[in-house]
């Protein structure tokens, strides 16, 4: 299959105004940054209840992604699949993208972000018994693989089939060490679960598959390219696959932990204050809906139908990531028999302050900005089916056929 | 080697919160404001806790005031990816403040909440201490340097420490350490001397013999952290 990549010419207004737009965020983002740090994280949500607050949502539902794509990617380079060609490139960087974002994220969560090297000092000075050191190892590792596995994927090296089942086979791992961080603490019952890791990467599967589909999707449409609606129909299918094994697996671990006696957490998550994030967030729009969408005989088989299924699935997973975070370190912990009276039994409050949505936002903003960018100066789309479909496109410029030239011919 | 423990008679508790008090001037842990208190911001390395059961008027409630445990089996000591808090050789579970790097995964490991993220640098510049530079282990050559800082540090994690800048002191003294000698502050300050600190490993000690002599139970026996701090029930 011969197929050419080239990069967006990037010189529409429309363009130039995403970037702009972007950019501010990202700067506005640095600045609450640089403000919370100087004054203290009194300024974020956390407090000494709910001490992770959005950034650690955040982190883990970009390293769910990231696994994710990379799972998509493996289509390609690993069981050679080439119909998925075209959007192949695109998941490898959203996968290297992602995991840089989380490492945004998880870093400057730290108090004192300055000591960060601390936790990649493999047991010298970090303390492997840790699940967060030894993710250290993964996460430092991971990013590694994934710039070597881009720079072979773009390079159409004969090394991409053997970096990307390494690769792919990492991003298991790190997500999996990613839900050992939560399933190993036993002092939060939402979280304690051994089935956690595997919960976390069949949640990742679902989430990046998701967000591939509609990125690629969005990415191609506006930048003009031919995409090929039996792809997306395909992707869909294998989205219901996996949903449905994430489904199981929520129930088998809920279930569990709701038989008799100790249940207080899952009823503290299913009909506790922070339910409506796993009815409203993690089982309708992860599950029900995208399940719905994609399984109607008609709606399952448009490309609007099955985007608004991945659109819905996504935010859906960040409610599962959610449905960890605040339930689980919001419930009072039960020191003593009885009712604990005053602060010390309230469960724990999460307040949306300014200065972190604001990080929040700058860090979706920063990828977002790299993401154009990289469609920008990487060859990362497929090319317009003939230059004549390009010449009327807003994005179609003289240089373009210079470029196209250039693009990778697999 | 020494194991410190404690023992908090429930029996005569009489939930007045002098040792919450005297922790917080003894080791300057920031006295909080009522916006702090409301968003649970606001650092305790000691709190006392109502547990109650029941309604009115048949109703029994039971007052603890809880330290950290000073567990055997410490949670945070094994969550902790920078080596920051550490179990000594007797026991007494700490924080390294510099080596903290503030992730705060012990804070969500520890079962009793006793650990505290300090949100904000401390306003006033009040607290000296210069005679008391105790060391990072009992026979550890170098210094970490004055107790806890001249100045408080945001961004880091804090717990109680059984007073060790105390313990560590008489012990190189000499001084008796348990009973009548010398204690955490918040057996020092116990109107109704319903808290007891010694060597949970000396059979002679104050607390080996209530142990011995009464009824005793910790809290979350459940999570198998075998806590340091143990209670006398009513």
């Amino acid at each position: 299959m011969q197929l050419n990549f080239t990069p967006l010419a990037g010189t529409s207004r429309n363009y130039r105004v995403l970037v702009a737009v972007l950019a501010a965020l990202v700067v506005a983002g640095v600045t609450a940054y640089m403000v919370s740090y100087l004054a203290g994280f009194r300024l974020w949500g956390i407090n000494n209840s709910v001490s992770w607050g959005q950034l650690i949502t955040v982190d883990i539902f970009f390293i769910g992604l990231s696994a994710g794509s990379l799972v998509v990617s493996s289509l390609v380079y690993v069981f050679g699949q080439e119909r998925y060609k075209p959007i192949g490139r695109m998941a490898v960087f959203m996968g290297l993208l992602l995991m840089i974002g989380a490492m945004v994220c998880v870093l400057t969560d730290l108090g004192r972000p300055e000591k960060m090297w601390r936790l990649f000092m493999y047991g010298y000075l970090s303390n492997m018994k840790s699940m967060f050191a030894v993710n250290g190892i993964f996460y430092a590792g991971y990013i590694g693989l994934l710039l070597a596995y881009l720079a072979a994927a773009l390079a159409n090296s004969k090394l991409t089939k053997i970096i990307a089942p390494v690769a792919v086979l990492w991003a298991v791992l790190v997500h999996m060490g990613t839900g050992a961080i939560f399933g190993f603490i036993e002092t939060r019952g939402i979280m304690y679960s051994p089935l956690k890791p595997v919960e976390f990467i069949s949640a990742a599967f679902v989430s990046g598959l998701a967000l591939v589909m509609l990125l690629s999707y969005v990415t191609l449409k506006l930048g003009r390219r031919p995409f090929n609606k039996e792809m997306y129909v395909s992707l869909g299918r294998m989205l219901i696959v996996l949903i449905l094994v994430l489904v199981v697996l929520v129930v088998t671990d809920k279930l569990t932990h709701f038989y008799p006696p100790a249940r207080e957490s899952v009823l503290f998550l299913t009909q506790g204050p922070w339910s409506w994030i796993f009815w409203g967030m993690q089982v309708t729009m992860g599950y029900v809906i995208p399940l719905i969408i994609l399984c109607h005989p008609r709606w399952g088989r448009t490309v609007k139908g099955i985007m608004a299924a991945c659109l819905i699935c996504v935010i859906g997973i960040f409610g599962e990531r959610m449905g960890i975070i605040f339930p689980g370190l919001s419930q009072p912990l039960q020191y003593y028999p009885g009712e604990i009276e005053g602060v010390w039994g309230l469960r724990g409050g999460f307040p949306i302050m300014p200065a972190e949505t604001l990080m929040t936002v700058g860090i979706f903003c920063l990828l977002s900005l790299i993401y154009v960018l990289g469609l920008k100066y990487l060859q990362l789309l497929p090319a317009a089916a003939s230059e004549e479909a390009v010449g009327g496109g807003t994005e179609a410029v003289a240089g373009h056929k210079a470029l196209a030239t250039e693009g990778g011919v697999t | 080697m020494a194991r410190w423990g404690m023992i908090i008679d429930l029996d005569k508790c009489v939930g007045c919160q002098a040792c919450s008090v005297a922790c917080k001037s003894e080791n300057n842990v920031p006295h909080g404001s009522p916006h702090e208190w409301k968003r649970h911001q606001d650092l305790y390395w000691h709190k006392v806790i109502a547990a109650s059961e029941g309604v009115f008027p048949t109703v029994n409630t039971q007052i603890i005031p809880m330290p950290c445990m000073h567990c055997e089996h410490p949670p945070c000591v094994n969550v902790c990816p920078a080596k920051a808090t550490y179990r000594r050789g007797d026991g007494v579970v700490m924080q390294n403040f510099r080596r903290c790097i503030g992730c705060r995964y012990c804070i969500i490991a520890c079962p009793y909440g006793s650990r505290n993220f300090n949100f904000k640098d401390q306003e006033r510049q009040e607290y000296s201490r210069p005679d008391l530079p105790p060391d990072l282990d009992l026979g550890y050559a170098s210094h970490i340097g004055p107790w806890p800082y001249p100045r408080r540090t945001r961004g880091v994690v804090e717990k109680c420490t059984y007073c060790f800048h105390r313990i560590d002191q008489a012990v190189e003294k000499g001084q008796k350490v348990g009973g009548d000698g010398v204690v955490p502050a918040c057996v020092e300050a116990c109107p109704t001397n319903a808290r007891f600190f010694g060597d949970l490993d000396d059979p002679e000690s104050e607390v080996s013999r209530l142990l011995a002599t009464r009824n005793s139970m910790k809290l979350r026996e459940e999570m198998s952290t075998d806590p340091k701090t143990i209670y006398l029930p009513r």
